[in-house]
């Protein structure tokens, strides 16, 4: 009871003028992003964490979660209409949607695929309204050990899920963590990494570096490929009601992708892309005919489309609970929330119940207001997508200039994110992963603190980590992960789960 | 099409990082790596280092194993960025001279330039309506006081 009434206080709370309009704007945005090719919703999130800081920490985390929510809705239209994602977690969508679309049924698939992802965004949320707080609370107990071992199995799975050469994945997240060190540090006050110069001492500032690995190289890879004007089929009102046989074969579909999708979350890595790939070849699986499946069958349109947009709530789970984000845009999230001095973790729920509360009402009322924008409009996007980068690319390119100056008045951070941006174009070329560098970084601090009151903690005997049955068991999935994809190949099984990060970002 | 050598630059960029990893695991072992009962600021930092140091090396030995991979980067692609970077290393430097919306219109007309948008007409008007954009949501939005340059 006590859960209903912080509930209704945070839809009371929510239901203020200016979190109403960062909530339409984060959806609106997220969805114009998704629908558009180029830049993904982290990129996005990163070029809106500047205009979040007038406002308080709950408005800045209802639109970055707003634009998360709204790219899943939208990245599927562009993958039905004209077989091109928006985004990465709508890949799969195509293999289905775009059949659909062929045989004049595209209308019934988006409408199908927003009224799965209102449902899987309500049982996700559901999900994250139930758990987080019980685990935040279970989270009180936690002390630095458990907090090192935790984020060691984190960059374990992480390292393993985000690249195709894990050691890539691995040396991307070292080097998060290296940067995160320079700087004085915070435990004592020792200048590392700075050269003696003052700009250094602050520490190299995290949002002209993700700007720059996900904004500007993303743009300096759109501007360099060559660009194909796509053909949108036109979609009616009319056309966009489904018939009563896909509406019955979409319920278990997006029943069961919503559930796997939530869980999937959990997980480090790319989850809104992994989860599509799960609830797709689950459907398959368990389908009396498979056959239909790639030759427009609405299982295989609505299972991923419901599951990428519950695996967003389910990665808030992490990230609320633990201060842990497991992908690239929680981390972004919590590098908004620290920008407002709050720190998520097991304390949220004590020292800050009313952003988590309101931010799960206002997350409600995001999720209907996706449903209301993309049903009827969803003809209107799908021309939005034909709009030129050529036209597009350079206005985001000079609000990443101006928005990164912005912050702090300082050229130097925009120098950085230059940096940066090039950088980071060679290594998506090379394949080399973005998320697990941001993660790196956003989580060197507490990795480093962890380690150090944990020694001190243990008076330098790391034995006694055998005595804290959560570090140990933590400690020992890590160990089992590593020795089953060591093993899983001499077996002649293989283990990889593979996915291109591409325009997940 | 006339290839730029690109790829060849990957096992360059691992050696950087190799030697990259040595030198934080160096230069933090002089900033003091305590013991483990008392551990200093250069201790976290000379293990990142040398991780950094160890996957670079397993990475390099890989590459060099499976030979050349596909270039990146073709000639016009190659100038695309070079001039797109160009571009953004100019906005900083004329940015405090000539203010930023001034150098938000023509940083805006040579990237449209640069991205093939054809005629004078339509960089001109994008770069002014970015200008005009960049203008309302810094001063009058969010009320930022950002260098106005020959504008003052």
């Amino acid at each position: 009871m006590e859960g209903l009434g912080l509930l209704f206080s945070g839809f009371v709370s929510s239901l203020t003028t200016v979190n109403l309009v960062a909530c339409f704007i984060g959806a609106l945005v997220g969805t114009l992003v998704g629908v558009l090719p180029g830049l993904g919703p982290t990129a996005t999130m990163v070029l809106m964490l500047p205009f979040t800081l007038p406002y308080g920490p709950t408005t800045g985390l209802i639109m970055m979660t707003g634009v998360w929510y709204g790219a899943m809705y939208g990245g599927s239209t562009t993958s039905v209409l004209v077989n091109i994602p928006g985004e990465a977690a709508s890949v799969v969508t195509c293999i289905d949607g775009y059949q659909m679309c062929k045989k004049g049924r595209a209308g019934a698939a988006l409408a199908l695929v927003a009224i799965g992802s209102f449902v899987a965004g309500t049982i996700g949320l559901l999900g994250l309204q139930f758990f987080a707080p019980a685990l935040g609370n279970a989270a009180l107990s936690f002390g630095p050990p458990e907090f090192l071992c935790f984020m060691i199995l984190a960059f374990v799975l992480l390292s393993n899920l985000s690249a195709e050469a894990p050691l890539k994945g691995a040396l991307m997240i070292a080097l998060g963590l290296f940067l995160s060190t320079i700087g004085i540090t915070p435990m004592d006050s020792y200048p590392r990494f700075t050269f003696g110069s003052e700009q250094l001492m602050l520490g190299i500032d995290f949002l002209p570096i993700a700007v720059g690995l996900f904004g500007i190289s993303e743009i300096l890879n759109t501007a360099i490929e060559k660009y194909v004007k796509p053909v949108v089929r036109k979609i009616r009102l009319k056309e966009l009601y489904p018939n009563r046989d896909e509406m019955r074969r979409s319920i278990g579909p997006m029943l069961r992708g919503s559930i796997l999708g939530f869980f999937v979350g959990l997980l480090p890595g790319p989850c809104t892309v992994i989860s599509t790939f799960v609830a797709y070849a689950f459907e398959k699986r368990i389908s009396k005919t498979p056959e239909r499946f790639g030759h427009g069958a609405v299982e295989g349109v609505v299972a991923p489309e419901s599951a990428n947009n519950s695996a967003v709530m389910g990665s808030m789970i992490p990230l609320l609970t633990l201060g842990i984000p497991f992908a690239a845009p929680s981390a972004i999230m919590l590098a908004g929330l620290r920008m407002h001095n709050v720190e998520p973790g097991p304390m949220l729920f004590v020292t800050n119940p009313d952003v988590f509360w309101t931010f799960i009402a206002a997350m409600y009322i995001g999720n209907l207001m996706l449903l209301i924008l993309n049903l009827p409009l969803v003809g209107a996007f799908a021309r939005i997508a034909m709009i030129r980068p050529q036209i597009l690319l350079p206005i985001i390119s000079l609000i990443c200039l101006v928005g990164v100056y912005s912050v702090r008045n300082s050229l130097f951070d925009v120098w950085v994110m230059i940096a940066a941006g090039v950088v980071g174009y060679f290594l998506r070329k090379w394949k080399y992963p973005i998320a697990p560098f941001i993660i790196g970084v956003v989580l060197g601090p507490t990795t480093e603190n962890s380690l150090r009151q944990t020694l001190l903690m243990f008076k330098g005997d790391v034995s006694l980590v055998a005595g804290r049955p959560l570090s140990v068991a933590l400690l020992a999935l890590a160990a089992v992960f590593l020795a089953y994809k060591v093993i899983a190949p001499l077996m002649g099984k293989k283990p990889e789960l593979k996915v291109d990060e591409g325009k997940s970002l | 099409m006339e290839k730029a050598p690109a790829s060849r630059l990957e096992p360059f960029f691992v050696c950087f990082l190799l030697v990259l990893g040595l030198a934080v695991s160096v230069i933090s072992w002089g900033y003091g790596f305590g013991s483990l009962r008392q551990p200093g600021p250069g201790l976290y930092p000379f293990f990142v280092g040398v991780a950094i140091a160890v996957f670079s090396l397993f990475i390099l030995v890989s590459e060099l194993r499976s030979g050349t991979g596909e270039p990146v980067l073709d000639k016009q692609g190659a100038r695309t960025l070079a001039l797109m970077a160009l571009t953004f290393c100019l906005w900083i430097v004329a940015m405090p001279l000539l203010g930023y919306v001034v150098v938000t219109l023509l940083a805006t007309y040579a990237f449209c330039k640069i991205m093939k948008l054809e005629g004078w007409r339509k960089p001109l008007a994008v770069s002014a309506g970015t200008a005009l954009f960049i203008y309302a949501l810094f001063d009058y939005w969010l009320y930022i006081d950002l260098p106005r340059g020959i504008l003052e």
